[in-house]
């Protein structure tokens, strides 16, 4: 995984904590809610609630810390337009390249029917041109 | 390593403003948690009926549960604000993404002009032939 995609994955996963914490919670509530609430099942929800909420508290500092380290303030001004044109460049050199071909396919078989029509007509005309034979 | 880098005013105050956020959100919810769960106590000691107890003590639960709610939306709110800042203002991460894109483009384009430098080589090997066939036969 690339260093630009593995902050923003942590960043997903910080958001899932936040629905399990969420959650947790809920399920808390519904436990004690009821008749008979087994009280192990509302602690092991309260501790889940517990460490997630303590791990997305710890996460979105450290992801604090590393942005106030990094930022200076200034736009960035890089750009990847140049590669980008090159590429385009090419592409479009490869597709004149294609449309010429297409062009000389085109010419090739206009050509090849041409050649059939005229050998077609020449066998008709070499039919007719046999003299019939006379009776006698 | 240096020490700390003096940001303009504006950045240092938003990154501040993202851990007052997040202590805030997190401190609402543990709070808010906490209260929930004594109420699910039931304080019988006290001066009120039973029944007008009960209803005060639901409608703060359900107002306790929203600001619950509400304190987890800010915080998915808080992480949404924190990753348009990176994507903005990471250096280290958009330096190495336009690098990594760059690479990419320049590497399709080279792919892209090896094939039709083969193809112009075999369209000059053709047309060498073609060339021999036209000019040595009778219909030139």
């Amino acid at each position: 995984m690339t260093a630009p995609m593995e902050r923003i994955q942590v960043l997903d996963s910080i958001e899932k904590d936040i629905i399990t914490c969420l959650h947790s919670a809920g399920q808390v509530f519904v436990e004690l809610s009821k008749e008979k609430s087994s009280l192990k099942q509302a602690e092991n929800h309260t501790q889940t609630f517990l460490k997630t909420l303590g791990a997305v508290e710890n996460k979105l500092t450290d992801q604090i810390n590393y942005l106030t380290q990094v930022s200076t303030g200034q736009p960035h001004e890089g750009s990847g337009y140049a590669s980008q044109k090159v590429l385009q460049m090419a592409w479009h050199r490869l597709e004149h390249a294609r449309s010429r071909v297409n062009e000389l396919d085109r010419l090739r078989v206009k050509h090849v029917q041409g050649r059939r029509s005229v050998q077609a007509s020449n066998g008709q005309q070499g039919f007719s041109s046999v003299p019939t034979g006379s009776s006698t | 390593m240096s020490g700390s880098r003096a940001l303009p005013q504006s950045k240092e105050a938003l990154l501040k403003s993202y851990r007052t956020r997040l202590k805030d959100d997190v401190k609402s919810m543990l709070e808010n948690f906490e209260e929930i769960v004594k109420l699910a106590k039931g304080d019988h000691d006290t001066q009120l009926s039973r029944m007008t107890q009960c209803e005060q003590d639901t409608y703060e639960m359900h107002v306790r549960a929203a600001n619950i709610v509400r304190a987890g939306e800010s915080l998915m709110k808080l992480v949404s604000d924190i990753k348009q800042y990176l994507i903005l203002n990471d250096f280290p991460s958009v330096n190495e993404a336009i690098t990594q894109n760059s690479k990419l483009f320049r590497t399709k384009q080279a792919e892209c002009d090896q094939k039709l430098m083969s193809l112009r080589d075999d369209m000059a090997a053709d047309l060498y032939d073609l060339e021999e066939e036209y000019y040595s036969s009778l219909n030139k």
